[in-house]
């Protein structure tokens, strides 16, 4: 009983009917698109002759003719035996080989396997984590005329930092003009700019005292609302924090003094440019000595000893 | 089989797991329909509910101007668009958070911050991931577990507290304790003079650190005012101790209020010596 | 000689019908296997003296199943940008045919989700169900509950309310205080220095896809455990399976559940 028993009949062997057949089908299909009127005509012609060839070969038992079968034959063990068996198998680890090809196999599957992996996983966690960090715009705000903000009156400046972003980039500060102060030999403006985000969990502060009605500057970057307020201090809703008039925390969970911004005087208005954290200020108004730190995260220590837990902060403006 | 010698408490654990598959396979009933209508019963229960809860939420939230502003039952459908800038409006968070939330207002001396926020929620998480390997007894019956059950108490009490205090967690903000002064006129018989001195204690955040008349918050242990001016300390010293209170109460963490300005201060003096308690 | 009467016609009727639900089961099973895998999870024994108690679990899958379609609909409707969320949801909730109800049923609904996860975790505290050997499928609950709440989170900022964003704002900037990372968790939640637009679809993702995804794979994983370890009995069935006292002894000594004496001694006579 040889290999040969085992085989079924096979079909007759390819011929060109069908092959001229399909031909024809993709001549005619295309000649519509090119050139309906001699292409296709063509393409059709020769898949009606090759349809007629096929017809007269897949008939031929039928009408008696004798058609050769070419039985199918198959190698014995061929993909019947694990790879490291029979003839053909991979060969085992010689004596003193030290690279067997199992063992290179295998590392290149799981090598390939990590490669894939690092592929599809690299560039998508980089999509997701480094836009947080990368990118960051200080926006300048522009608050108005300082003719506009009297003398020693505190303000609550309501303004939008990015037009782009509208409504959700609104932000509040504390502002008083201090007047002008000495620096070297000539007279600089001072004010005193503080920012509404408690040091704590960054609620919004409010003033202690009361408010005024709402003068409204038109500016670049969006309409600026400044009201008039005499406070006390300022508090915070959320967890009980209390600050002084300079922004140092007199109660509650605050961890620092409120964040301050940076501003400049251009063409008569006082422009708003980025944030710093303070962790205490000594004196009040213009003679305010104001201890400067990098701009950091409500709840963070800037000084004394907690602030070890914070040594790296990410990229700001 | 056991080798020689007591069993050890993983083969005492494996022995017991094998007699409850047998008895199960034994005396267990199908889990369709005996325990799976209980399991329907239960679930239509909570959808029921869920709907109700979205219904009820609904039709308290409506009337009287139809638009879901409602302080219903259950709260408005809508709050105020997000506004970044907002200086009035007094944060919380979802209800099931109100523990964690109150939690910050406990720990609020700056060096305890981290506690609050990062340190007892990761301990507790900690704590209840490692349960099944603190707790390695056999033991199930409720009455040989002592420590559990007494665990399980305080945590459910603590934060069955905690939610409640947080819910009730106020601060008295200006915008709202100034809607008391009149009440405040009545109960102490306020005279005229005193009464701009209150509507500017109610609104220059005095209330964020002591109480009057039950308004305010007593969080940050600053005394009761409701009776000081029965103390007859005299307007001088009033507002001696506004313009500067450590320096007539050292060591105190009042902060100054000479900004106010000198007639702002009369009128407050005037107002806490009026302030005799409760008539 | 015994003449038998054929079958009858409703029993012929009531044959061709099983016949005919078969069939498509019989078809689907010898391709899947899967029916028969259905057929295991409902047909298996459970202890028979389990406790109405012991549906706060399956309750707690329903309100989870309550949430994932509400929130499938809703996505339909809802925009995750700052100008469009808010006005989104007033859409959902005015205009849109039977929006209130799904909406409502999505916030209340997480609620109950949370409400009824404390209990069953409580429930299985009480009964002892975290001990040998469902000690893993412990862990995979908390691990649903921490994600559960995580789900609530991200949840709250999308209708872009008052109420929405400070509350987000709080709850970044307390994973801010978090020693060393903290800066940087926040930063990443918040995709930026600012809360902004990135920020709520970032947690649009989150609380959509990521979260979904790994709950409803823990899910998968805390059901089979269940299947294959078994449902606990009340710790204080007079008959609860398989339990030996841990005060009697050898577990050899015992018979399968025998009934325990009047002071816990085992049946045998044996003392307590």
């Amino acid at each position: 009983m040889g290999p040969a028993e085992h085989d079924r009949p096979h079909l007759p062997a390819p011929t060109i009917g069908p092959v001229g057949f399909a031909v024809g089908v993709v001549v005619g299909l295309v000649g519509l698109i090119v050139n309906p009127l001699w292409i296709s005509t063509i393409g059709a012609a020769i898949a009606v002759i090759f349809l007629f060839v096929w017809a007269r070969e897949a008939t031929a038992e039928l009408r008696g003719r004798h058609v050769a079968a070419q039985p199918e034959v198959r190698e014995a063990g061929a993909g019947d035996a694990p790879a490291t068996a029979g003839e053909a198998a991979v060969p085992p680890a010689e004596h003193g080989e030290r690279f067997p090809r199992s063992k290179f196999l295998e590392a290149s599957t799981l090598g390939l396997g990590a490669v894939i992996g690092g592929v599809v996983t690299v560039p998508v966690a980089g999509f997701a984590i480094l836009p947080a960090f990368l990118g960051q715009r200080r926006h300048e705000v522009d608050l108005g005329p300082v003719g506009d903000l009297v003398q020693g009156q505190w303000y609550i400046a309501t303004f939008v930092t990015d037009p782009k972003e509208a409504v959700t980039s609104r932000r509040t500060a504390f502002v008083r003009n201090n007047g002008a102060v000495a620096s070297g030999s000539a007279q600089v403006p001072s004010f005193t700019i503080i920012s509404n985000r408690c040091a704590h969990l960054g609620c919004p502060v409010q003033a202690n005292g009361p408010m005024g009605k709402p003068k409204t500057e038109k500016t670049a970057n969006g309409p600026v609302q400044l009201y008039e307020t005499q406070p006390a201090g300022f508090g915070c809703p959320c967890h009980g924090g209390q600050y002084d008039n300079e922004g140092n925390r007199t109660a509650g969970p605050p961890v620092r003094g409120l964040d301050r911004y940076d501003f400049e005087i251009k063409n008569g208005r006082l422009i708003l440019l980025g944030m710093y954290s303070v962790s205490h200020v000594d004196g009040t108004g213009a003679q305010a000595k104001i201890h400067k730190y990098q701009l950091a995260g409500p709840g963070e220590h800037v000084v004394g000893i907690e602030q070890i837990f914070y040594p790296l902060q990410p990229p700001h403006h | 089989m056991a080798a020689a010698g007591k069993p050890t408490p993983i083969d005492e654990r494996r022995a017991q797991f094998r007699r409850y598959k047998e008895d199960v396979k034994k005396r267990g009933k199908p889990f369709y329909p005996y325990a799976m209508f209980h399991d329907t019963v239960m679930s239509l229960v909570v959808v029921v509910m869920i709907a109700g809860l979205a219904t009820i939420w609904k039709w308290t939230s409506f009337a009287p101007h139809h638009d879901g502003t409602h302080q219903g039952l259950l709260g408005p459908e809508y709050t105020a668009p997000a506004d970044p800038g907002t200086t009035s409006f007094v944060p919380r968070p979802d209800w099931y958070f109100y523990f964690l939330f109150y939690l910050l207002r406990i720990f609020k001396w700056p060096e305890t911050v981290f506690l609050g926020t990062v340190g007892v929620p990761n301990i507790c998480l900690v704590l209840l991931l490692a349960l099944p390997f603190i707790d390695v007894r056999r033991e199930r019956r409720l009455s040989r577990r002592p420590v559990a059950l007494v665990a399980m108490a305080l945590t459910i009490v603590s934060m069955a507290v905690l939610t409640w205090k947080g819910a009730t967690a106020k601060e008295a903000l200006a915008s709202e304790v100034i809607a008391e002064v009149p009440t405040w006129v009545k109960v102490e018989k306020l005279p005229p003079a005193a009464i701009p001195g209150a509507k500017l204690f109610a609104s220059a955040g005095c209330t964020a650190c002591h109480t009057y008349l039950g308004s305010g918050g007593a969080q940050l242990g600053a005394p009761d005012l409701t009776a000081i001016g029965a103390r007859h300390l005299g307007i001088d010293v009033q507002i001696k101790h506004l313009k500067c209170p450590s320096c007539v109460s050292p060591g105190s963490p009042m902060p100054k209020f000479d900004s106010l300005g000198d007639e702002r201060l009369r009128q407050l003096a005037v107002f806490l010596e009026a302030s005799k308690g409760k008539r | 000689m015994i003449t038998r009467r054929g079958p009858s016609k409703a029993q012929v009727r009531r044959e061709r019908m099983q016949a005919a639900v078969n069939f498509p089961l019989d078809w689907l099973e010898e391709r899947s296997g899967l029916v028969g895998g259905v057929k295991y999870f409902i047909f298996r024994k459970v202890p028979g003296d389990i406790n109405w108690m012991q549906t706060l679990g399956s309750a707690t899958l329903t309100a989870f199943v309550v949430q994932a379609v509400t929130g499938v609909i809703l996505a339909m409707y809802y925009q995750p940008t700052p100008a469009g969320a808010y006005s989104s949801i007033q859409n959902i909730t005015d205009h849109v045919t039977m929006g209130w109800l799904v909406r409502g049923m999505h916030k209340w609904g997480a609620s109950v989700f949370i409400i009824l996860m404390f209990l069953h975790m409580g429930r299985v505290f009480l009964f002892g169900a975290y001990k040998y050997p469902r000690e893993l499928n412990w862990i995979v609950g908390v691990l649903l509950l921490a994600m559960g709440m995580m789900e609530g989170f991200t949840g709250y900022l999308l209708p872009w309310d008052q109420t929405a964003y400070w509350a987000s704002v709080v709850g970044i900037n307390l994973n801010g205080t978090a020693p060393f990372l903290g800066p940087w968790l926040a930063q990443f939640l918040r995709s930026g220095q600012e809360i902004g637009a990135d920020t709520l679809t970032r947690f649009y993702s989150l609380h959509m896809l990521v979260l979904p995804g790994a709950i409803a794979g823990l899910i998968g994983l805390h059901l089979y455990l269940i299947i294959r370890l078994g449902v606990t009995s009340p710790p204080w069935s007079k008959e609860a399976a398989g339990e030996v006292r841990a005060d009697e002894g050898s577990p050899e000594l015992r018979s399968g559940l025998t009934r325990p004496g009047p002071r816990g001694g085992n049946g045998n006579g044996d003392a307590a």
